[in-house]
């Protein structure tokens, strides 16, 4: 295509080692590169909005049962967990800062905060689950608490085991895909020009800060 | 929505000159996701009836907003990505607005709601008392 491009950005062209054979300029390839993760983003949203539907639904229903067991889960670490999980968000915007300005060193060490930011959002996850799972407050059948009597409350504890398991399933690949980032990062394979996949890998991690900020209220404050 | 052309025009130059004010604008960003947080925390325990729902979701959504136009750059992204985000975001609220026109306009018989239901006895809280169940199972 059109050499000016080209040679206005400054591209290396042919033989760039980072430039698939299809594409004529890196720029054009982040494009195309950052296009499609917006539609799998779109995906995921609408992915969750299945489950958001569910929960308004259930609680159109189940008004009370929504309230109570709502104030039976832990608001201080539901708290704690938002606060990681937003702290964690700016540690990847700025490992992406950081490789753009070619600092390597700062953005595997921001790479693995972020990371143990994940692994913490996932212990007092599962502190909160071990709770839930002694006192009987679980799904469907399996509901067995005495102190919660409103009828509906096994629905709300489905949708919440649902909707913060498929959240912590969403943890989980958003840190396996950080720590391939690291991996890359750490090789030195990314530099000021070429960084989209550290881009990606953050904007991936911030969908799962997205489906969070509204997890939190409507499970933990409604 | 309004700089969308401006975006469009400078969609190649992502990440050339934004370094400097970079890094200040993410932990602007962060301090205003703590404060939300924080006002949510407070107001979501303080009973406001039908408020608390509405002042919920708009403070989540603001929140939301913030991460999307900043850490993840709608900001300044090509016109293309954006339409592809808002499109998903417009498809689930047909979908949700799709479901609650249903449930508004049903009559209260055919809803489950209100204890023991004679619609759905499988979804009874255990430990309900005898009496109160349906008589027919």
């Amino acid at each position: 295509m059109s050499s000016s491009e080209a040679t206005a950005h400054a591209a290396p062209g042919r033989g760039d080692p980072h430039l698939a054979h299809h594409f004529d300029t890196q720029d054009q390839q982040d494009g195309a590169v950052r296009l499609g993760m917006w539609l799998f983003l779109g995906t995921e949203v609408l992915l969750f909005a299945g489950l958001f539907l569910g929960y308004t639904v259930y609680r159109h229903f189940f008004h009370e049962a929504f309230h109570e067991c709502s104030r039976a889960l832990s608001l201080p670490l539901g708290t704690l967990n938002t606060v990681i999980l937003i702290t964690s968000s700016l540690f990847v915007a700025l490992a992406h800062v950081a490789i753009k300005q070619d600092k390597q060193k700062q953005a595997a060490g921001l790479l693995v905060l972020t990371i143990l930011c994940a692994l913490a959002f996932l212990v007092i996850k599962s502190f909160e689950y071990a709770h839930k799972f002694e006192v009987g407050e679980l799904p469907g059948k399996w509901f067995s608490n005495p102190e919660i009597t409103a009828p509906g409350a096994n629905l709300y504890f489905t949708v919440y085991f649902l909707a913060t398991g498929l959240h912590a399933f969403h943890v989980i690949v958003g840190m396996s895909v950080l720590a391939w980032v690291l991996k890359g990062v750490l090789k030195g394979k990314y530099g000021p020009r070429n960084n989209v996949a550290v881009e990606l890998g953050g904007l991936y991690w911030h969908l799962v800060d997205l489906v969070w900020i509204f997890l939190f209220p409507l499970l933990y404050l409604i | 929505m309004a700089n969308s052309a401006n975006a469009t025009n400078n969609d190649g130059g992502h990440g050339h000159g934004e370094h400097s004010h970079g890094i200040g604008r993410y932990i602007a960003v962060w301090l205003a996701l703590l404060a939300g947080t924080a006002l949510t925390v407070i107001t979501g325990r303080i009973d406001l009836g039908a408020g608390n729902i509405v002042l919920a979701i708009t403070i989540a959504s603001i929140k939301a907003t913030l991460v999307v136009l900043f850490f993840m750059h709608m900001i300044d992204t090509p016109a293309a990505n954006r339409i592809v985000f808002v499109v998903s975001l417009v498809f689930s609220l047909v979908l949700i607005i799709g479901v609650f026109g249903d449930l508004w306009t049903r009559n209260e018989m055919s809803l489950p709601s209100g204890a023991p239901s004679t619609l759905a006895p499988e979804i009874q809280v255990p430990g309900t008392p005898a009496a109160e169940r349906p008589a027919e199972h």
